[in-house]
C-alpha cells in the first residue's frame, strides 16, 4: 500500500499533465483538423491540374488501389480520373510514395487516358537535401517524363536529357533521390495500369 | 514603491538580456540547427521565430506556474511534455493556416521539442523564477533568437537571390551566389557575424 502511496506522491503531477496536455492537443487537432485536410486536398488537385492541362475536374477511378510494396508490403492509393468540361476522361493520376534519401518521397504521377504515356509528376512532399535532393523538384528531371512511355523506366547516369524515352538520366549530386523517384514509378505504373484495366477504363 | 521600480528594473535588464548580453544564438550558441538551416530566406526565418517565441512563451508560463510542485528527478520530464505539446499546436497552426511555410520548413517546426533555448530557460529561468520573469524572459530570448535568424537570413537571402522578402534590393548587374542558398552558406554567413559580434564585445569590455 505504501508503495502506490509512493507511486503516486512523486507522479500524481506528471499523470494529470499528461491528461491536461493530450486533451489540449486532442482539442487542437479536432478543431483545426478539417481544414489541413482540406489544404492537402487543395495542393493534390492544383498539382493533378497543372500536370494534366485539360482537366476540369477529378473523380476517384479506383478507390485504395493495392499496389505491392517491397518487403510484402501493400500499400493502398486512390486513383483519380481526370475529366475535361465534355465529362470526357483525359487522363489518369495518383499519390506514389517512395524511399527517398532523407525521408518518403510523395509524388503526384499522372498518365494519359490510355495509360500509354506519362503526363509527368509532381512533388507532393519530400525532405530531400537542400541544393542536392531537392532538385527532384525542377524541370531538368520532371522533364524528362513528360510524354515518356507510361511502363518500366530505367536511371541512367549519363546520357540526353532531352531525348524522351524509358531512359532516365540522373541528377548528378542527387542519384539517391533520382533512383528513389525511378523506382516509385516503376513500383506503382504496372499495378495501376492493371487496375484501371480490370476495371474497364482503359484497354 | 522601490520595490515597484526594482521589479521593473528587474525585468527590463531580463528582456534586454535575452536580445544582447546573452543572446541564444551569438552569445550562447544555442538552436543552432534551426539557425542553420531555415536562414535561406527571411519568411522561413521568421515563422520559425514566431514558431519559436511561442512555445518558449507557453513552456516558461507552464513550468515558472507549476515549479513549486515539480520533483527534481521528474523535472526534465515535465519540461519536455510542456514543451512537446506546445510544439505540436504551433506545427498544426502552420499546417492550417501556413501550410506552404509548413511545407517549407519541414521537419525543423516538429525539431523545436528538442531545441536547447527552451529547455535551458525552462531549467535556468522558469523553475525558478515568477510569472512575470519567466514571461519576461521567454519573450526577450525569443526575440533575440527571431532577430538573429532574421539578420542571418536577410544576408543570406540578399547575396543568395539579390532579394530580400522577395523584393529586389540588389542592383541588376549582380550575379547571385547559388552557395549562400545552401548549407555552407549557413555555416560561413554564421561565422562571420559570431566574429563580428565577439569583436564588438571584446572592444566593449
Amino acid at each position: 500500500m505504501s508503495k502506490v502511496k509512493h507511486f503516486f506522491e512523486q507522479s500524481w503531477l506528471l499523470i494529470v499533465s499528461s491528461f491536461f496536455f493530450g486533451l489540449l492537443i486532442a482539442v487542437t487537432n479536432a478543431a483545426w483538423s478539417g481544414r489541413i485536410v482540406q489544404n492537402e486536398i487543395d495542393k493534390r488537385n492544383r498539382l493533378m491540374t497543372a500536370l494534366i492541362a485539360d482537366a476540369n475536374s477529378f473523380d476517384v477511378a479506383v478507390e485504395a488501389a493495392q499496389i505491392p510494396a517491397a518487403k510484402g508490403k501493400v500499400i493502398k492509393t486512390d486513383i483519380y480520373g481526370a475529366l475535361d468540361r465534355g465529362g470526357k476522361t483525359v487522363g489518369f493520376a495518383f499519390i506514389a510514395v517512395g524511399s527517398g534519401f532523407a525521408d518518403k518521397i510523395k509524388l503526384v504521377i499522372a498518365v494519359d487516358a490510355k495509360c500509354e504515356k506519362f503526363f509527368g509528376f509532381k512533388v507532393l512532399a519530400s525532405n530531400e537535401t537542400p541544393g542536392f535532393g531537392d532538385k527532384i523538384k525542377e524541370d531538368y528531371l520532371g522533364g524528362q517524363f513528360e510524354g515518356a512511355p507510361a511502363g518500366k523506366l530505367e536511371l541512367i547516369k549519363t546520357g540526353d536529357d532531352k531525348k524522351i524515352d524509358s531512359e532516365i538520366v540522373a541528377i548528378s549530386g542527387a542519384t539517391v533521390s533520382s533512383e528513389a523517384l525511378v523506382k516509385t514509378f516503376n513500383t506503382y505504373i504496372g499495378n495501376v495500369k492493371e487496375q484501371l484495366r480490370a476495371k474497364g477504363l482503359t484497354k | 514603491m522601490a520595490s515597484g521600480k526594482t521589479d521593473t528594473v528587474l525585468l527590463s535588464r531580463t528582456f534586454i538580456t535575452g536580445l544582447w548580453q546573452e543572446n541564444p544564438v551569438f552569445r550562447l550558441l544555442l538552436g543552432m540547427c534551426p539557425t542553420l538551416a531555415v536562414t535561406a530566406a527571411v519568411k522561413p526565418a521568421l515563422t520559425m521565430g514566431c514558431s519559436v517565441i511561442f512555445v518558449l512563451v507557453c513552456s516558461n508560463i507552464v513550468v515558472s506556474l507549476m515549479r513549486r510542485l515539480l520533483k527534481p528527478h521528474l523535472r526534465i520530464l515535465m519540461f519536455t511534455l510542456a514543451i512537446a505539446t506546445f510544439v505540436t499546436i504551433a506545427d498544426l497552426f502552420l499546417k492550417a493556416f501556413l501550410p506552404e511555410m509548413s511545407e517549407r520548413l519541414g521537419p525543423y517546426v516538429p525539431l523545436i521539442i528538442v531545441n536547447c533555448i527552451i529547455i535551458c530557460r525552462a531549467e535556468a529561468c522558469a523553475s525558478k523564477n515568477g510569472l512575470a520573469v519567466s514571461l519576461v524572459d521567454a519573450i526577450g530570448m525569443g526575440l533575440g533568437f527571431t532577430m538573429t535568424l532574421c539578420v542571418l537570413a536577410s544576408v543570406r537571402e540578399m547575396l543568395a537571390t539579390g532579394k530580400i522578402f522577395e523584393l529586389s534590393v540588389m542592383p541588376e548587374a549582380f550575379v547571385p551566389w547559388a552557395a549562400m542558398s545552401m548549407p555552407v552558406g549557413a555555416f560561413i554567413t554564421l561565422g562571420l557575424m559570431l566574429g563580428l559580434v565577439n569583436t564588438i564585445t571584446k572592444k566593449k569590455a
